[in-house]
């Protein structure tokens, strides 16, 4: 098994056309005033500084693969169709695990409680999407490695919870990524605690 | 110097040195399969990376690369794990013997694909280790110099570069492999990467690989004002685009060599190809700047500090800077403790807050009695390295934790301080020196502080002597212009000014002070510190020691930056002014309305601020609580719910008018009489996010909507069980009641509440909502369902009717 990597303090710009677009915002249609747009920029900002992007990644040789059911090495496995499909010229996967920590979800929570639900709901969108992103940047890293091995990534990437990739894969997710270094923590229910954690997987082909 | 980089310098006074193109492209027209290890299979086929090296000299390469960008050991290690320093070593060979001498040589090093400490696991002496196991091979193999490339980590490049020089001296070229909007992935752009790299010692550095040449031309250009060394540039042949299931280039021969010029005007000395180029575009490209010139180097030395991801340049001009002090344990008891139990925490806090407050750079300080202060010093460097992207200025009065911190920092830093005193000088100037760190110049001797501005010149002279003999130039220290209390001696401020003029304006170099010192024991000490950082700042003072949240102190020296010409239109002084003032109020127009219109244009300007005045202002004019409820304010936030479903609004500022509403309505709530809008006057409604689903903003936004619009909410909060909802259910009466659910998971719980209603005789209607939730899954379960909060009141609304 391929040794983990992790990465520590990953450093992105809050990608903020999507934090806009989260928060409902139509171009040609919604209408901000720059007061606004300031206040807006301020909790963006300060999101920013309560979030702490974290990151892990492995990647795995596929040992065998069906329409149904991805092998992967240590009697793992992953029951999805969809997941199937997307990996079907793949040789490899590659685990992906993102947190923003818990700083961000304690203020979204503050601010709640102190009945300042507009700046919650900004910091909350762009937590969201910071760690989106941090995803983003972990793919872009290894798409950069894996071109010189004539290999790349995937179009798309997959998350446990989505399609037929049930939720209950997390476990294996947080496991093999050790999340727990990070303080990331799994419900019984399969939730990621603190709230903002996010993980994924792509598949990882060879290009000639 | 060896014969070969003798050659290497000759060729780049008379035109551009040309390096080679790409090596994988090549292998793999030729045969190498996809999946293997390149390195291995180069040794199993050395008669196809000959050919290739061959190729590229035959081009016109005056350098080619070995074949050893992934042999380091981590990479090798996924592919059995042979020994790193003998593939090296036979690459390098394989090399030698395929050129025989056509063109020179160089050791290459790729990124292990891991990210070092302080940003990713991997121990930084590890990094260092790995990179000198195949430093020695290459030499081993007989290497004319080395490139480390590709590198998107600065703090890898370090590790690599500090790898070579401490096993040889050979020319070492650093290439950082920066995205279009012109930063590595890890955040670094070109002018701090240059800044951090040429202080640490590389021969050359730029960038390779990426983009194409047009996006380098900017990366060079960003470079070459602040370069002391060559530059590379190293593009790929275009932008990479997938066509049957491979890789392609954009560009041609052509067109690759057709932007060489660009490059070279714009100050590149060193040109080659990266991935998807061939000797055929290499050699067109040689062609098209056998002619040109490149400029050299356009100074010779650089006065600037670097982190990972921010320069500060210390150029005339520049604003004054300001080095935040709080991070020193002396007289911080919380510090002290802190660092004592090993943690950061709260230095990173203050990192935070300081550079928030307005600092350049950051002192940090470990000098606590009793811990491991080497230690204590590279944690907190490390972790500061993350918390901020202000550079640090290393601060002890030990030399060792100086060293730690220096090595691991990466970034250029500032050592606070290199003194006179003969123990200092001997131990601090070769670890600078080895490390490319600036430092403060602090005159005095062992015989103490010399008292006056000419005393203190005679020292600052000696020191940079010794310094000179390290390879410092007057750009690589501020003198500190020492400041002593003005309480015990008055005449002592004036001895700092005096100092801090000689040097700007006789010695010619740079000066920081430690501004809090002049007014120990003094009362208001703020007053007397801003005065003397005004009497400092106009007789040039470069940086000063202070604290950054003394507001008074961060005006004036905003104000001298504007007074001494170093704030361009003034434009730095117009945001601190725009910032402090909290950034700017409601304009007089609303002042002018009627005070029904006022709180009218509050609650659909989401102005929570000034509703309470503006409702209070209504009162006062006589206008009846119930009808400016029923009159202005329903019907303004009803407005607001319709420009929301026009997309005319956006989330924010929905939720924003929702609170200005829901203050507006807690004002009037004394003076409303039954059945006039009173809170919770139009039913109950009960909320939960269900049991295991720990997300509930949605919830809460349907909440603040619902309490708008008259309704009372018992809001049960987050990851509440069946059974406890439907035993509130019994004790509140609710006329509905609202579950959300955010993941797969958990929203089937939605449908066990209804039934564990059911079963226990409920009747109440159910809405439901929540990112995965379906209407058709809403009415599978015997439920409402609602996409918002805006059509959460409307579909509850409807129900209750």
């Amino acid at each position: 098994m391929d040794r983990l990597i992790t990465f520590e303090r990953i450093t992105i710009e809050p990608p903020l056309e999507a934090i806009y677009r989260r928060l409902g915002y139509r171009k040609r249609l919604t209408q901000i005033k720059p007061g606004e747009a300031r206040a807006l920029g301020e909790s963006i900002e300060q999101a920013r500084s309560l979030i702490t992007l974290k990151g892990a990644a492995r990647r795995l040789p596929i040992l065998s693969k069906d329409s149904r059911l991805i092998r992967l090495p240590g009697n793992l496995r992953l029951e999805s169709t969809h997941l199937a499909a997307l990996l079907a010229n793949s040789q490899e996967v590659l685990l992906l695990g993102a947190t923003g920590g818990a700083a961000v979800i304690e203020a979204i929570r503050r601010d709640t409680a102190a009945d300042n639900l507009t700046r919650a709901v900004i910091l909350d969108a762009a937590a969201s999407e910071m760690v989106d992103a941090a995803l983003d940047w972990m793919e872009a890293f290894f798409t950069r490695n894996l071109r010189r091995e004539s290999r790349r990534l995937t179009k798309s990437r997959f998350s446990c919870g989505y399609g037929d990739l049930a939720l209950e894969n997390q476990k294996l997710f947080h496991d093999l990524l050790d999340l727990r270094r990070f303080g990331v923590e799994l419900t019984e229910q399969y939730i990621l605690v603190p709230e903002k954690s996010v993980t994924a997987v792509a598949g990882i082909e060879t290009t000639h | 110097m060896a014969k070969g980089q003798r050659k290497l310098l000759d060729v780049m006074k008379k035109r551009p040195l040309i390096l080679d193109g790409a090596t994988g492209t090549e292998l793999q027209k030729r045969g190498m399969p996809a999946g293997v290890c390149p390195e291995l299979w180069c040794i199993e086929h050395p008669e196809v990376i000959g050919a290739v090296h061959g190729d590229y000299a035959r081009a016109g390469a005056d350098v080619v690369y070995t074949c050893t960008f992934g042999a380091n050991r981590f990479k090798l290690g996924q592919y059995g794990g042979p020994d790193a320093r003998s593939v090296n070593r036979r690459l390098a060979l394989i090399a030698k013997e395929a050129l025989r001498g056509k063109a020179l040589i160089a050791g290459d090093i790729g990124p292990t694909g891991h990210f070092i400490q302080p940003f990713g696991e991997v121990d930084f002496e590890e990094a260092v280790a790995v990179f000198k196991e195949q430093a020695r091979g290459l030499l081993e193999g007989g290497v004319d110099c080395f490139v480390i490339e590709t590198m998107m980590d600065i703090q890898e490049a370090r590790a690599a570069l500090i790898a070579v020089k401490e096993t040889c001296d050979l020319f070492t070229m650093v290439t950082m492999t920066f995205e279009r909007d012109g930063r590595t992935l890890n955040g670094t752009d070109p002018l701090t990467a240059l800044t951090t790299l040429q202080a640490l010692g590389a021969d050359s550095v730029g960038c390779n690989c990426s983009t194409g040449p047009d996006d380098m031309v900017r990366f060079i250009g960003a470079m070459k004002p602040y370069a002391t060394i060559p530059l590379i540039a190293k593009p790929n042949a275009g932008l990479p685009k997938t066509a049957g299931g491979t890789t392609v280039y954009d560009m041609d021969a052509s067109d690759f060599a057709g932007r060489a010029g660009a490059l070279v005007s714009a100050g590149a000395t060193i040109l080659g190809g990266c991935c998807g180029t061939t000797p055929q575009p290499l050699a067109a490209l040689k062609k098209a700047v056998a002619r040109k010139k490149p400029a050299a180097p356009l100074r010779k030395s650089l006065s600037a500090l670097s982190s990972a991801r921010k320069t500060l340049l210390f150029e005339p001009g520049r604003p004054l800077a300001v080095i935040g002090e709080s991070i020193n344990p002396t007289g911080r008891k919380a510090l002290q403790q802190e660092l004592r139990e090993g943690k950061t925490a709260l230095a990173r806090q203050m990192a935070r807050d300081q550079e928030t407050a307005g600092a350049d750079l950051l002192d940090v300080n470990v000098g606590v009695p009793g811990i491991d202060q080497e230690k204590a010093m590279q944690d907190l460097v490390q972790a500061l390295s993350v918390a901020t992207a202000l550079p640090l200025v290393i601060d002890s009065a030990k030399a060792e934790p100086i060293e730690r911190a220096l090595r691991v920092y990466p970034g250029r830093a500032l050592i606070n301080s290199i003194s006179g005193e003969k123990d200092k000088l001997r131990k601090l100037l070769p670890v600078a020196a080895k490390y490319g760190a600036m430092f403060i110049l602090l005159p005095l001797t062992d015989k103490g502080i010399p008292e006056t501005a000419e005393k203190r010149a005679v020292v600052v002279r000696a020191i940079e002597r010794e310094a000179r003999k390290h390879g410092f130039t007057r750009d690589d220290f501020l003198v500190d212009g020492i400041v002593m209390t003005a309480a015990s001696n008055p005449k002592a401020p004036q001895e700092t000014i005096r100092t801090v003029r000689w040097v700007t304006e006789i010695f010619g170099a740079r000066t920081v002070v430690g501004l809090s010192n002049v007014s120990f024991g003094m009362p208001e000490r703020k007053w007397i510190n801003t005065s003397f950082l005004a009497m400092a700042a106009a007789s040039g003072l470069t940086a000063a020691i202070a604290n950054p949240a003394g507001e008074e102190l961060m005006f004036v020296k905003m104000a001298a930056d504007v007074l001494d010409g170093r704030d361009r239109d003034a434009a730095a002084w117009i945001a601190h002014c725009a910032k402090a003032a909290g950034g700017g109020k409601k304009g007089a127009a609303i002042e002018a309305l009627p005070p029904e219109r006022k709180v009218r244009e509050a609650i659909l300007d989401g102005n929570r601020e000034a509703v309470t005045g503006f409702v209070g202002e209504a009162l006062k004019a006589g206008l009846d609580a119930a009808k400016l409820a029923q009159e202005i304010m329903i019907p303004a936030i009803v407005e607001v719910g319709e420009r929301f479903g026009r997309k005319e609004y956006f989330l924010p500022q929905l939720i924003a008018s929702g609170e200005t509403m829901k203050i507006g309505m807690e004002l009037l709530e004394p003076f409303l009489k039954e059945g006039m809008m009173k809170a919770g006057e139009r039913g109950t409604i009960l909320i939960a996010t269900v049991k295991g689903d720990i997300h509930d903003i949605g919830k809460n936004i349907v909440a603040l909507m619902l309490r708008n619009h008259g309704y009372q909410v018992v809001d049960l909060g987050k990851d509440v069980a069946a059974e406890r909802i439907v035993r509130e259910i019994g004790r509140h009466r609710p006329q509905v009641v609202g579950l959300s659910a955010l993941m797969t998971t958990t929203m089937t719980q939605m449908k066990e509440v209804i039934a564990l209603a059911r079963r226990n005789g409920e009747n109440c209607p159910f809405v439901v909502g929540g990112a995965v939730v379906t209407k058709a899954y809403a009415e599978s379960i015997g439920a409402e369902y609602a996409r918002d909060g805006v059509e959460a009141v409307q579909v509850i609304q409807r129900m209750v009717r």
